[in-house]
């Protein structure tokens, strides 16, 4: 199996899975306690059906929208994730070049392996900084100052994360950061001579982001649940959002907003968006499933704010649905981390690409033309 | 295993994917993307149930109904599907004549492997004719012309097929464009030199409807998807629906209709049917299903349309379910195209009877004497 046999995503997760050394592809593909809202999140797609229109005239499809006051060429975006280069020698610039070709948004994660400056020198479209708020106050301000300097776009507020997951698949690999080899991993790690030859020759992993402040940035292996447990502040609040908010000045997100009370709070302390989220099913199992919740707070905020649906996205057709519900935009993680995995930059092309096609076929075969077409006329729920 | 032991879909199915080769097998068992639709066309009968009145003296129950205009024995017929002589080589023959045996319509896609004239000359049962709307409007013109001319019953214009769909199966198996069979498929047609030997004794393969019209339609791989997304009009609308209807002047029917503004403008254009149908889950995944949709469709348009249900259907109980929900008939294809591959005539003739004897044992053990007395009294939802 290679890149060109990859049609969908579980085509990029099996390659990925037969690339990686295992500890790693569980990182990816695990989430917390019995995956129950992992497993949601997808599935919750298919409880709703798309109803089409027909001989509408649809040639040309527009799929542009926009976000944080940026025109994105695609209504979905790379979600900001950890370690990027544990996947892919090339990490975020893989991403970051992808992305920038078909013009959507970057996110780039505190936890990025390859530095803002560094990003904003390669990629001029549109991207996103996932800000993890640490108890070191001087820290989170030098990352905000560097961020600002480096112009990023919009910077995003995790607040679903003020501790680790309890991600077992993690506890049984051993998986930490960067990788340790322990006996039970060996053997995958050993299984995989590329992914080992790659990681110890193009260039020293970091985390450029943390490395001044943290001692777990490069020398010790620190699991990343130990990593949320023992740096971020737990006592975050509302008024350190705010704050926050007005540092950084410009468009603002909070990451991983499920209740519709948070969503309304989001709006009060200055909000551009929010990010409907449960961290793709890998903090509090038996949360609810964006897509399940995110009538709710569209119907409360969405013409406030910017209601990004973030998790479980697989198909073009659950863009379609999340959009028709009211989302301006989607985002995903794994959307594309497999086919980072699987084949770096290319990879990631590829299945931008896949689900760019996906969204414009499906767009056709629904009647329409431009994104803002979509509304809930577009679906029904079963048996009602 | 052999036609004998075809008790239902699933049988037909089996001994079809024994006869096929791999990619022509999976080119009409898939569905796109995830088959999430595909299984739900299906699955829908299954969230409502049948409550039976006894004691009705039904007797021998009265089957038929009328679609476009013609009395048919049972209510249900063939779907149009293309490429028939894929599946056996006596293709859209065999099913015309299994359909005419049991009073019921076979369809014709406008991508058959045999010609109007060609079909018309060797059965002369009831008849409709699938109509994809080109891009060149004298293809579309000229298919009309010809089907007037021999006296087809009815017609349908596809309207859910402006864009190829995502077959996901056909890309692993190697049909689709330009051929390319691994060694996989190439391995599953040696492994059916029956099939083979028939498709290379036979006559060629063509779409016989347009061969004098396009130079496409020879090679199997570049006639299906390429053929739709080079030849079909992605900017058809209700003009250009409303042209052909008025041109045929007849009772014609939209096929792929889901939505209920689109089913009551169906009528304001002149249609006399619609086909509720996704494509059998072949065109857009995550789509309704047609069971769950006719319900308010029916409410929408009441007698002003035939509704024809296409897609899911199985077994006798969802065509009663099709017809107590407000359909006037139901229509398949994967079920009779197995057959159709697992025994050519005999096999569509074999599938026919067990959906005749299925409907006639399931009226009578609901207690109705026509299908008339089929109504959403006979339905409940489960919640």
């Amino acid at each position: 199996m290679n890149l060109k046999d990859c049609h969908n995503f579980s085509d990029f997760r099996k390659l990925a899975k037969k690339k990686l050394p295992s500890p790693i592809f569980h990182y990816i593909d695990g989430a917390a306690d019995d995956e129950i809202t992992y497993q949601r999140n997808t599935s919750a797609f298919n409880d709703i059906d798309l109803v089409p229109n027909v001989l509408r005239g649809v040639e040309n499809v527009d799929l542009s929208t926009t976000i944080f006051g940026k025109k994105i060429d695609l209504p979905f975006y790379c979600a900001p994730t950890a370690l990027q280069r544990l996947f892919h020698y090339d990490g975020e610039k893989a991403v970051g070049k992808a992305a920038q070709k078909f013009n959507t948004m970057f996110g780039v994660s505190a936890l990025a392996t390859v530095s803002v400056e560094e990003i904003a020198s390669l990629v001029n479209t549109p991207k996103m900084f996932q800000f993890y708020f640490h108890k070191d106050r001087g820290l989170n301000d030098a990352v905000l100052q560097r961020v600002k300097a480096a112009k990023f776009d919009v910077m995003a507020l995790t607040v679903d994360t003020i501790t680790g997951g309890n991600r077992e698949r993690d506890l049984r690999t051993g998986f930490t950061s960067p990788p340790k080899l322990t006996l039970s991993s060996l053997f995958s790690f050993m299984s995989k001579p590329m992914w080992g030859i790659n990681y110890l020759t193009k260039g020293k992993f970091e985390l450029p982001h943390l490395q001044d402040f943290v001692k777990e940035g490069t020398s010790t292996t620190t699991s990343i649940g130990n990593y949320f447990s023992s740096m971020l502040d737990q006592s975050m609040n509302w008024k350190d959002a705010e704050k926050l908010c007005s540092d950084w000045g410009g468009h603002f997100a909070l990451k991983g907003v499920m209740s519709v009370d948070d969503a309304k709070r989001a709006v009060d302390i200055g909000c551009s968006g929010i990010m409907v989220s449960n961290h793709g099913g890998r903090q509090l199992d038996g949360s609810r499933s964006p897509f399940d919740q995110l009538a709710e707070i569209v119907d409360a905020v969405g013409d406030k704010i910017d209601v990004i649906c973030e998790g479980g996205i697989q198909r073009g057709t659950h863009i379609l649905k999340a959009l028709s519900i009211g989302a301006k935009a989607c985002s995903g993680g794994r959307l594309y981390l497999y086919a980072l995995a699987a084949a770096g930059q290319k990879g990631v092309e590829r299945a931008l690409n896949q689900y760019r096609l996906e969204l414009e076929r499906d767009m056709k075969l629904m009647g329409c033309t431009k994104i803002s077409e979509l509304n809930r006329n577009n679906l029904r729920f079963r048996n009602k | 295993m052999n036609l004998k032991d075809c008790y239902n879909f699933d049988d037909f199915r089996r001994l079809a994917k024994k006869k096929l080769p791999a990619p022509i097998f999976h080119y009409i068992d898939g569905g796109a993307d995830d088959e999430v639709t595909l299984n739900r066309n299906t699955e829908a009968f299954n969230d409502c149930d049948l409550v039976p009145g006894i004691l009705n003296s039904v007797g021998e129950p009265d089957l038929s109904t009328t679609v476009f205009g013609t009395k048919i024995n049972m209510p249900l017929f063939l779907s149009p599907t293309a490429m028939q002589s894929l599946y056996h080589p006596d293709g859209d023959k065999a099913s015309a004549r299994a359909a005419e045996k049991y009073g019921t319509i076979y369809s014709m896609s406008t991508m058959a492997s045999f010609s109007i004239e060609e079909v018309s000359s060797i059965s002369s049962g009831p008849k409709i004719f699938q109509l994809y709307i080109h891009k060149d409007q004298s293809i579309t013109d000229d298919l009309i012309d010809r089907c007037k001319a021999t006296n087809f019953n009815g017609m349908c214009i596809t309207v859910d097929t402006i864009v190829a769909g995502n077959r996901e199966r056909d890309h692993r198996t190697g049909f689709t464009t330009p051929p390319k069979f691994n060694l996989e498929s190439l391995l599953s047609f040696a492994m059916r030199p029956k099939w083979v030997f028939n498709y290379f004794t036979h006559k060629k393969f063509e779409l016989a409807n347009l061969k004098d019209k396009t130079e496409k339609g020879t090679n199997i791989a570049k006639s299906v998807m390429e053929y739709i997304n080079e030849q079909y009009d992605p900017a058809m609308n209700w003009k250009d629906a409303e042209y052909c209807i008025k041109k045929w002047n007849g009772p014609m029917a939209l096929k792929g209709v889901m939505s209920v503004d689109d089913a009551k403008r169906a009528i304001d254009i002149g249609c006399t049917a619609i086909m509720i149908s996704n494509h059998g889950g072949r065109q857009l995944d995550g789509s309704r299903s047609p069971f769950d949709q006719v319900k308010a469709i029916k409410d929408a348009v009441d007698d002003k349309l035939e509704i024809i249900l296409d897609g899911g259907v199985r077994r006798g109980t969802h065509v009663l379910k099709a017809l107590a929900a407000g359909a006037t008939a139901c229509s398949f294809g994967k079920a009779f195209l197995f057959s159709l591959g697992a025994g050519g005539q005999q096999g569509v003739e074999k599938l026919l009877k067990n959906m005749q004897e299925e409907i006639r044992r399931d009226m009578i053990l609901m207690g109705c004497k026509n299908i008339s007395e089929l109504d959403s009294s006979k339905l409940i939802y489960r919640k």
